[in-house]
């Protein structure tokens, strides 16, 4: 009884030292990794500050009208966004390298979906980035285009073109992700079918005598010219 | 710069003439009804005032199809009729030409500024189709000081209805003349006289594809000669009595253009008018008297129904260029258009406005164009705040109104500076606004 147990420990104990001398150098090395790549990333996002802070970058975009570009605020602080990008981007390449120091299939299997991945991710992130940047865009040109024109909704019909052109982004960077693709695609085009029928089914049914009117005072319109709220120059 | 193409049939014309002293040219668009008229008016004008030089008249059309270019060339001049105490020496040529590239305005003067410049012409008198108040003194007004008196730019000076020249009246002139120190009363008036030298630095400018080419083309004349030290002066030219402006012509766009350009050239005139303070009266030429005006019938519910909707619609986009001081103003003013007898946008108010447009437009906080499309209900609230509070008063009345604005212009000058060079936070707000009554007070006295 006493032998077994003694054999059972053994055993134990043979199969922690083996997974210690097999697991430890790499987790020693994984996490010198780590602390360097820690380093390095706030090495370089310090330095980006220093170089873009000493050329009056932001300066640059606020002066330009680049920041308000993204953001409405205009105080952007593009240096900053920037330093923190390139840290997350050294340090998760640390994580990586970190992780590949393993060479167990899952870490490999892991790194390597994620190196596949990131550029994708990158393409599609910029889609839905330029997507929201145009659909603001847009949303803006149109409210004021609508307001002018004396469209009645100017507000919805913007917010709508804004949601359209997001939605657009949406589908583009699925497809491009390849994460459901069909499934982003039927749902807009269900949307903007769904939406293209029921308007013409509000007007159809609702509108009919609305539209008629408009129509009529439309070509009344045509006809005499309309009189102006007065001479400005 | 791209050259302007002259037409080979004008090519064959101007060979002809070879040289011309004097060039008066007259854009066009389907103006058949009215530019006989002026056409006759401008040949009068040169035979009587001018008889010892070689003249000729232009007319750069967009593509009328109404037969305006026939008419042109048609006109006859009644001289049976006309008294002349001198007789004429030299003929009054007539050339009507089609302009190509960006349709309006713009384009029909720059025609016309290469056709002056290439016949060598010493003055060039530019003059609207659709006046029907012009005279033949109207040519010699905007002709000799610049022919005798070596003036660059003659600018008019009308008498127009209280309600007529709104952009005019209540952004163009108060802006320009704070900017620029220079006290010219129609910046954008639309009948100039301008000198050989300044035509030549007019044609080798390289903006001529920009707004400058449709109703900017006005302000951008006036703002490169007061701004590059021409040496300008007005004429008095009686009423100016013109067409309705085409109904269906975009007034968003119109003030979009003109507005646009003055800002655009803010931008590039910024040393020239950020140490400028006050403002200076400029020489008028002719002799001033009363006239009868048209009346002019305005919509002000319309107006203040526009305003209020701008208040509701457009809050989003003026987040993005006005400070929440002004938009709180704002949006108490959307209420009060409920009671339209006491609607009123002060002066104060509306300058702090159009300077912190114009530093959003400079800082491109938004899409300049939907910038200044936004701008257009606000402007329309200004307008009917003018109507009521103008109401029962007389033109000269309404002269001091309009004086008391461009003092408030002048007044918050600084913060504009200080706005504009990025010091937003460090503008002097209250030291120029409290100081504003006494430098109406001290214009007055002046003026006294």
């Amino acid at each position: 009884m006493i032998r077994t147990l003694q054999e059972v420990l053994e055993r134990v104990i043979a199969r922690f030292y083996t997974q210690i001398t097999t697991y430890l150098p790499p987790l020693i090395v994984a996490v010198a990794i780590l602390v360097v790549a820690f380093l390095f990333a706030k090495f370089c996002q310090w330095l980006l500050t220093r170089l873009f802070k000493g050329a009056g970058f932001d300066r640059f975009l606020r002066e330009t009208g680049i920041s308000s570009v993204v953001d409405d605020s205009g105080h952007l602080h593009a240096v900053s966004i920037a330093a923190s990008c390139v840290f997350w981007l050294v340090f998760a390449g640390g994580v990586l390298s970190a992780l590949s120091v393993f060479d167990t299939k899952l870490t490999t299997q892991f790194v390597e979906t994620a190196v596949f991945l990131f550029p994708k991710v990158v393409t599609a992130g910029a889609i839905v980035l330029a997507g929201i940047w145009l659909g603001r865009y847009f949303g803006r040109a149109i409210l004021v285009w609508a307001h002018n024109e004396a469209i009645p909704h100017a507000r919805r019909i913007a917010a709508g073109v804004r949601a359209l052109v997001v939605c657009i982004a949406i589908v583009a960077a699925s497809d491009t992700l390849g994460f459901a693709p069909n499934v982003f695609l039927a749902a807009f085009i269900i949307v903007v079918g769904g939406a293209a029928l029921a308007a013409s089914l509000a007007v159809g049914l609702g509108g009919r005598q609305t539209v008629q009117r408009f129509m009529e005072e439309d070509t009344r319109h045509a006809t005499e010219p309309e009189e102006p709220l007065w001479r400005h120059l | 710069m791209a050259k302007i193409v002259i037409p080979d049939s004008a090519h064959a014309a101007l060979n002809e003439l070879r040289t011309a002293d004097i060039v008066v040219g007259i854009p066009s668009y389907n103006n058949a009804r009215t530019i006989g008229h002026v056409v006759q008016a401008a040949h009068a004008g040169l035979l009587k005032y001018f008889p010892q030089f070689t003249a000729v008249i232009v007319n750069s059309d967009g593509g009328s199809s109404d037969g305006t270019r026939d008419v042109v060339l048609s006109a006859s001049m009644q001289d049976a009729r006309l008294l002349m105490l001198s007789t004429p020496v030299k003929p009054v040529n007539r050339l009507s030409v089609p302009y190509h590239g960006i349709p309006g305005k713009g384009s029909a003067f720059r025609l016309i500024f290469q056709i002056a410049s290439n016949l060598g012409a010493k003055a060039c008198a530019v003059v609207d189709s659709d006046l029907r108040s012009i005279t033949p003194e109207w040519i010699d007004l905007l002709l000799r000081p610049v022919v005798h008196a070596e003036y660059d730019f003659v600018a008019p000076y009308y008498h127009r209805h209280k309600y007529d020249g709104t952009i005019t009246n209540s952004i163009v002139y108060p802006l320009t003349r704070a900017l620029y120190g220079h006290r010219l009363r129609q910046p954008i008036g639309g009948d100039f006289g301008v000198s050989q030298r300044l035509l030549r630095r007019y044609l080798e400018r390289d903006d001529w594809e920009t707004d400058v080419a449709r109703y900017g083309i006005d302000i951008w004349m006036t703002t490169v000669a007061v701004a590059e030290g021409f040496r300008v002066c007005q004429s008095f030219l009686g009423a100016k009595l013109h067409d309705a402006k085409d109904p269906g012509s975009d007034l968003s766009a119109m003030l979009q253009q003109v507005v646009g350009s003055v800002f655009t050239l803010m931008q590039e005139y910024e040393p020239a008018w950020s140490l400028i303070s006050g403002s200076q009266d400029i020489d008028l030429f002719g002799f001033r008297y009363d006239v009868g005006l048209d009346p002019i019938e305005v919509n002000l519910e319309r107006m203040l129904v526009n305003f209020r909707r701008g208040c509701e619609e457009l809050k989003e986009v003026w987040q993005l260029a006005l400070s929440p001081e002004t938009l709180e103003q704002i949006d108490l003013l959307a209420a009060a258009t409920a009671s339209p007898a006491t609607f009123h946008i002060e002066d104060e108010l509306w300058v702090r406005l159009i300077f912190e447009f114009a530093c959003a437009h400079h800082k491109r906080r938004l899409d300049r164009g939907t910038l200044l499309r936004s701008l257009t209900p606000l402007y329309i609230g200004r307008v009917a705040s003018f109507v009521i509070e103008t109401r029962d008063l007389t033109a000269p009345e309404v002269d001091q109104r309009v004086e008391n604005l461009c003092l408030t212009f002048e007044a918050l000058k600084p913060r504009l500076v200080a706005q504009w060079k990025g010091s937003a936070g460090q503008a002097p707000r209250t030291a120029p606004e409290a100081a504003i009554p006494q430098h109406v007070a001290a214009q007055k006295e002046l003026e006294v």
